[in-house]
C-alpha cells in the first residue's frame, strides 16, 4: 500500500508513478510556494530578507553535507572548511583578478569540490571515526593556510568581496540578493531531490546502508564515495561563494570548527538522509538564532544579576541541547514529523 | 643545539599530557565503541572549573583539586547517564554526532559562566627553573611528566589487578561474553567514562598550569586525537608512546618549521600528522587493522 499519495489517487504509468510532484494539489501547492517566496521582498522588511538570504545560503550548504553525511553516510566535521574554500576562491578571483561573479561562483564550487576530494581520499580505506577526525583535521588546516596565506587571502586582516553581478545586473540590495540566493537555493533543493532518486543516489544510500554489501553488488565504493565528496564539497564551495558575496567582506572566524557542528546538527534535526530534512533544519536553527539573539537582551535587561557571559554561552548551550535531544528523542529529524502528518493527513478521515 | 634539547624536553613532556587525555578517549572507545569528540570541551570545562575553586572561592589545594576529580567523575557519570544510554545500539553516526551536541553545549556552558577569555590558575608547581644540560626547563613541566607517569603506572595497575579494571578490559574484548558472565556492562560504560573525565581534567589542570587557561585549551583535546590516531584508536600502549611523538613533533616544528613557513605552524602540525596517518597507515601504530569478511 502506498501511502505517499492521497486516498483514491492511483498511478498507472512508471512515469506517473516516479513523478514528485503528482496531483494538480501538489503542483499547486509548489505554485504558490514559488510565488510567496519570489514575492516575498514585497512585503518582508529588509532586515528578515537578509536572514532569510542568509537562510538561503546555508541551506545550499547544508543540503550538500547531507548529500555527503545524509545519504552517502560518509560524516564530515569540517564543512565550514569546505564552505571557506568555496567563499575565499570566488572572493578572490572576483576581487584580485577581478573576474565575473558567475565564474568565481563556479570556481568556487570546482575548488571546493577538489580540496573535498583530497581529504575525503581518506575514505577509501576509513569510515566512520577515523573519517570524521581527518575531515576534522581538513577544517583546521584549511582555515589555518586562509589565515597565514596573507599575499591571496588578506590573512586575519579580512578580504573586501565585490557584490554579485551577472550582465548588467548587480545585485547589491538585499532584496535583489534574495532573488539571486532563493534561484541557486531552489535550484540545489531539486538537484538534490533528483540526485536522491537516480542511481548514483541510490548508490550512496547503499554505501551508507552497508558499504560491504553495495560493493558485492557491484558498486563502485572508490568512484561513488568520490562523487559524495565531490558534490557535498561542491554545494559547499557555492554556499561559500554567495555568502561571500553576500556579506561583502570575508575573514576566517566565519569558518569555525563550531559551525562545522552546526551544520551536522543542522541535517540532524531536519533529518538527515531526506531532501526536505536540510531545509527544516536550517530554518529551525536559524529562526532559533534569531530567538536567541532577539530574547537575550530582553532578559539581561529584566534580570540585572544574569552571568556577563549569558547573551554568547546561551546560544551554544541551546544548539547543543537540540541537537543531544533531537538525537535521543527523534532521531530521524522532523522530516519524519513532517512524513507522518502528511501521511495523517492524506488519509484522514480514513484510518488504516 | 641548546634549543633541540629545549624543544624536545617541553614537546615531551607535554606529549605526555597529551598522552593522558588520549586515554581517556581509547578508555571509551575500547569499552563502548563511542567516540568521544567532546574531549577538547571536557579540557575547558574542567580547566575553568579548577579555576573557579582555587580562584573564585579561594579554596586551598588540598580541598580545590579532590573537588575537581569529584566534579569530574560526576560529570562522566551524567553524560553517559542520560545521553550515551538512551544512545546504545544506535548507528555510530549518531554516537560521534551526540559527543559534538556535547561540545557544543559544554563551550556555550563555559563561555556562559566564565565570560573571560583567558585566565591563570595560581602556581601549584614550585618556580625555580630547572637546567637539564644546556636547556631551561620551568618545572611545570617537569611536574606535568612525572604526574603524567605515575598515572600511566597507576593506570595499567588498575588494569591488571583491580577487579573492575579487569572487567573493563574484558569489555573491550568482547562485550557479548561479558554480558554472558552476568556483569552489567553498562557500569562498564558509565566505569569508563567517569575515568575519561577525570583524565581529561587531571590533563586540563597540568595543561592549564603550563599554559594558562584559554579557548585554546578546546583545541589541546582535539590535539589528542592526532594521538589516538597516530597510536592506533583501540591501544592503550599506543596512546602512551604516541604522545610524546606528537609533542616532540608540535614543539620541534613550531621551532624549526616557523621561520621556513607560515607562523602558527605549531598549532597544525598535529592535523598534518592526522592527514599524513590517514593516507600511510590508517590504523596506527599500534591499532588493529579492521579487516571485515564476508
Amino acid at each position: 500500500m502506498n501511502v505517499d499519495l492521497p486516498a483514491g489517487t492511483r498511478n498507472y504509468s512508471y512515469a506517473k508513478d516516479m513523478a514528485i510532484f503528482r496531483t494538480r494539489a501538489h503542483w499547486a501547492l509548489l505554485l504558490s510556494l514559488l510565488v510567496f517566496v519570489f514575492t516575498a521582498p514585497l512585503y518582508w522588511g529588509n532586515y528578515w530578507l537578509g536572514v532569510a538570504n542568509l537562510i538561503g545560503i546555508t541551506i545550499v550548504a547544508a543540503t550538500g553535507l547531507n548529500i555527503l553525511t545524509g545519504y552517502c553516510g560518509q560524516l564530515s566535521i569540517g564543512h565550514a572548511g569546505f564552505i571557506a574554500v568555496g567563499a575565499y576562491t570566488s572572493a578572490v578571483l572576483t576581487n584580485r583578478f577581478e573576474w565575473p561573479f558567475l565564474v568565481g561562483l563556479i570556481a568556487a564550487g570546482l575548488v571546493a569540490g577538489l580540496i573535498g576530494l583530497v581529504f575525503g581520499i581518506p575514505s577509501m580505506r576509513v569510515k566512520g571515526f577515523y573519517l570524521a577526525i581527518s575531515t576534522i583535521a581538513a577544517q583546521f588546516i584549511i582555515i589555518w593556510v586562509i589565515n597565514h596565506w596573507t599575499g591571496v587571502t588578506g590573512g586575519f586582516t579580512g578580504i573586501r568581496v565585490p557584490p554579485a553581478s551577472i550582465g548588467g545586473i548587480t545585485f547589491v540590495s538585499q532584496a535583489s540578493q534574495f532573488y539571486l540566493i532563493m534561484a541557486i537555493t531552489a535550484l540545489t533543493v531539486f538537484f538534490a531531490k533528483n540526485l536522491a532518486r537516480t542511481r548514483v543516489g541510490r548508490a550512496f544510500v547503499a554505501i551508507r546502508d552497508n558499504d560491504l554489501a553495495a560493493e558485492v553488488m557491484g558498486i563502485n565504493l572508490f568512484r561513488y564515495k568520490f562523487m559524495a565528496f565531490f558534490v557535498g564539497c561542491f554545494l559547499a564551495g557555492i554556499a561559500g561563494s554567495l555568502l561571500a558575496h553576500w556579506t561583502g567582506f570575508m575573514n576566517a572566524e566565519n569558518f569555525t570548527f563550531m559551525d562545522s557542528i552546526l551544520y551536522i546538527g543542522m541535517i540532524i534535526i531536519g533529518g538527515s538522509g531526506t531532501a526536505v530534512g536540510p531545509i527544516f533544519g536550517v530554518i529551525s536553527i536559524r529562526m532559533l538564532q534569531q530567538g536567541v539573539m532577539f530574547i537575550s537582551p530582553m532578559l539581561e535587561g529584566s534580570f540585572l544579576d544574569l552571568p556577563a557571559g549569558f547573551t554568547t554561552g546561551i546560544g551554544p548551550m541551546v544548539f547543543g541541547l537540540v541537537i543531544v535531544l533531537f538525537l535521543i528523542l527523534e532521531p530521524r529529524g522532523l522530516a519524519h514529523r513532517w512524513a507522518l502528518f502528511r501521511t495523517s493527513y492524506r488519509l484522514w478521515p480514513f484510518s488504516y | 643545539m641548546d634549543e633541540l634539547l629545549q624543544f624536545a624536553i617541553t614537546g615531551v613532556t607535554v606529549g605526555m599530557v597529551y598522552s593522558l587525555i588520549a586515554l581517556g578517549f581509547v578508555l571509551i572507545w575500547k569499552s563502548s565503541g563511542v567516540a568521544n569528540l567532546a574531549l577538547g570541551q571536557l579540557v575547558l570545562l574542567s580547566s575553568w572549573f579548577t579555576y573557579g575553586m582555587l580562584v573564585q572561592a579561594g579554596l586551598p589545594l588540598w580541598l580545590g583539586f579532590p573537588l575537581v576529580i569529584l566534579f569530574s567523575l560526576a560529570l562522566g557519570w551524567m553524560i553517559e547517564r542520560f545521553i550515551l544510554r538512551p544512545l546504545i545500539a544506535q548507528p555510530i553516526l549518531s554516537l560521534i554526532t551526540v559527543t559534538l551536541g556535547v561540545a557544543y553545549f559544554i563551550e556555550g556552558a563555559v563561555s556562559f559562566i566564565w565570560p573571560k577569555s583567558v585566565a591563570a590558575l595560581p602556581r601549584i608547581f614550585p618556580q625555580e627553573v630547572v637546567r637539564i644540560g644546556t636547556a631551561v626547563v620551568s618545572q611545570e613541566y617537569l611536574w606535568a611528566a612525572a604526574i603524567s607517569l605515575v598515572l600511566f603506572i597507576l593506570l595499567s595497575l588498575y588494569f591488571k589487578y583491580n577487579k573492575m579494571g579487569v572487567v573493563m578490559r574484558a569489555t573491550a574484548d568482547d562485550q557479548l561474553a561479558i554480558q554472558a558472565c552476568g556483569i552489567p556492562v553498562t557500569k562498564i560504560f558509565s566505569r569508563s567514562w567517569m575515568l575519561a573525565c577525570m583524565l581529561a581534567a587531571i590533563g586540563g589542570i597540568l595543561m592549564s598550569s603550563i599554559g594558562g587557561i584559554t579557548f585554546g585549551l578546546a583545541e589541546t583535546g582535539l590535539k589528542a586525537f592526532s594521538v589516538v590516531i597516530l597510536g592506533g584508536l583501540d591501544s592503550f600502549l599506543g596512546a602512551i608512546l604516541a604522545g610524546p611523538i606528537i609533542g616532540l613533533a608540535e614543539s620541534l616544528g613550531g621551532g624549526y618549521l616557523t621561520p621556513l613557513t607560515w607562523p602558527g605552524i605549531r598549532e597544525v602540525i598535529p592535523f598534518i600528522i592526522i592527514i599524513i596517518v590517514m593516507f600511510v597507515k590508517p590504523y596506527g601504530l599500534f591499532g588493529e587493522p579492521r579487516i571485515e569478511r564476508i
